[in-house]
């Protein structure tokens, strides 16, 4: 083995592909349809009054940030539950015994995660360009946005998981922590909707940035500044990918 | 020992009777099997599905205020607390009978209630009410929260009690039935993404049935969670998009309809007895 252990690296890797592949109805086709459903609910109830917001038709606002939604739930499900179940079904050793270094551990499971969070996003626009006209103002913001956000959410999922010891912990961080941040993100409204004093919660929301700068990769608008969430991302990765790497190096809730 | 305190103690031991209904044992089944295993897990079946739903009606709100109103008569946290609030409670209703049954499959201990001296009936019986306790538990505080920041001029109590129990009791016995027909937890997701899911969005939570294009209206009145949250809503706050008693007689029907299917499926042991 040179620096990197090449083959074990893509081993995992592909394990943790092949893990949702699997079962890709449940992991590809249903955030797809939940995602479609979600596109109806917002339609319908807006009536389809002509409402414009960031300049654009409500559902071209709309439908980037429900893929992006889409994709980081993903990747943090793939992540948390990888480890997790690996940790109550006691295979984690087969994780932990292999000649991989812990940066490795973290970028096969990691990159794992990425892959379902960037598929089930081109699943999900795939679906919803048959209802909406989605166009592409910048290529570049797609796709540095989806790989980070998804990056961002298997690492959380990672460390999610690594932390929990039974199922219950891993939905409480879905339910209080993965949800809240993912739906008070400006998925379904421009942050002028939030009054003055409110605007933290969309200002300290790393989710915003992502979502914000991924759409503004499609419709050409964006709330925030776009330095700031394109640095910002890539800091908080940097961090989470730190944190995750010295979970494992030191055997944090792993190794006994 | 005399021969009578002997058979006093035999007599002691002897066989419990039962009228019609084992009582106990529906009992039993009702409250430890069902309500109390879900209770136990508080955190996680009560607070998850409370914490979404807020953050759904304030998303809502946020999302829609200054548009169109969804009716004249109703804000927009007025239109759709009911039918979240009806939503949350179907789905938990849904979760918990199909989790329960589930488990019990794959750990055996399902061979426990089959073996126990209970009816088909009244298996049927004591997980479904067990099930709808639960998601009425869950609707119980949610109103309780929402009723803080929302203003709900409560038409009859009896109407919103009874739309809630109909729709938690009706989901309840589609969450048994998948229950019983899924042998993985994949079966058990897919009938809820492409089920349940599909039916508690569609359904007139978030819009009303004039929304509805031309054309498609039969797709909600056809859809008994838009009955539920219409009887509901309707109760709470006087708007209503259909007549009541067409949503009882639809979720009384088929509540009663599921309620047979159920029953046979216990009785006859489908996917339960080998």
């Amino acid at each position: 083995m040179g620096v990197i252990n090449g083959r074990g690296l893509w081993t995992l890797y592909v394990k943790e592909v092949r893990r949702f592949m699997n079962v890709f109805s449940q992991t590809l086709l249903a955030p797809m349809v939940t995602t479609l459903l979600f596109l109806a609910v917002f339609a319908l109830a807006l009536g389809g009054g002509g409402r414009q917001v960031g300049g654009v038709d409500y559902i071209l606002f709309l439908g980037p940030g429900l893929i992006m939604m889409s994709m980081v739930q993903n990747a943090f499900a793939n992540t948390s539950s990888s480890i997790l179940i690996a940790k109550v079904q006691g295979n984690i050793v087969d994780l932990l015994m292999p000649p991989l270094s812990p940066a490795e551990l973290v970028m096969g499971v990691a990159g794992g995660g990425v892959t379902r969070g960037l598929m089930v996003g081109l699943v999900v626009a795939l679906g919803m360009s048959i209802f909406v006209p989605l166009s592409i103002h910048n290529p570049g913001f797609i796709i540095w946005h989806a790989v980070n956000a998804s990056l961002m959410l298997a690492l959380l999922g990672l460390i999610g998981g690594i932390w929990a010891e039974k199922f219950d912990h891993i939905a409480a961080v879905t339910n209080f922590i993965i949800t809240p941040f993912s739906f008070l993100s400006g998925t379904f409204y421009s942050i002028e909707r939030l009054p003055e004093n409110w605007r933290f919660i969309a200002d300290f929301n790393p989710f915003f940035y992502m979502i914000d700068g991924f759409r503004y990769g499609f419709i050409g608008h964006a709330d925030s500044s776009l330095t700031v969430g394109f640095y910002l991302v890539l800091v908080v990765n940097i961090v989470l990918g730190f944190t995750a790497h010295r979970m494992i190096a030191t055997g944090y809730r792993l190794k006994a | 020992m005399s021969a009578g305190a002997a058979s006093k103690k035999i007599k002691g031991r002897a066989a419990r009777r039962y009228g019609a209904v084992n009582w106990r044992g529906l009992w039993v089944l009702y409250s430890r099997k069902a309500v109390l295993r879900f209770l136990r897990y508080g955190l996680e079946s009560i607070a998850g599905p409370v914490a979404s739903s807020c953050i759904f009606v304030l998303v809502f709100v946020l999302a829609l205020q200054g548009g169109t109103a969804m009716s004249p008569d109703l804000s927009l946290a007025q239109f759709v607390v009911p039918g979240i609030v009806m939503f949350t409670l179907t789905q938990v209703a849904f979760d918990s009978a199909a989790v329960m049954i589930i488990h019990d499959k794959q750990d055996g201990v399902i061979q426990d209630v089959l073996m126990a001296p209970l009816t088909p009936l009244e298996i049927t019986l004591g997980y479904s009410l067990g099930a709808a306790t639960n998601g009425l538990m869950t609707g119980g505080l949610l109103i309780l929260i929402f009723a803080v920041f929302v203003d709900l001029p409560l038409q009859s109590g009896i109407v919103a009690a009874g739309f809630a129990f109909g729709g938690t009791l009706l989901f309840s016995m589609v969450g048994m039935i998948v229950g019983i027909w899924a042998q993985r937890w994949d079966h058990f997701s897919a009938a809820e993404t492409f089920l349940v899911m599909p039916l508690g969005l569609l359904s007139g939570t978030f819009f009303s049935l004039e929304r509805v294009p031309e054309g498609y209206g039969w797709l909600l009145l056809g859809n008994p969670m838009f009955h539920a949250i219409n009887g509901f809503r309707a109760a709470l706050t006087g708007h209503s998009d259909a007549p009541l008693w067409l949503g009882a007689g639809v979720i009384a029907g088929l509540t009663l309809l599921l309620a047979l299917i159920t029953w046979r499926l216990f009785a006859i042991g489908y996917r339960i007895k080998s």
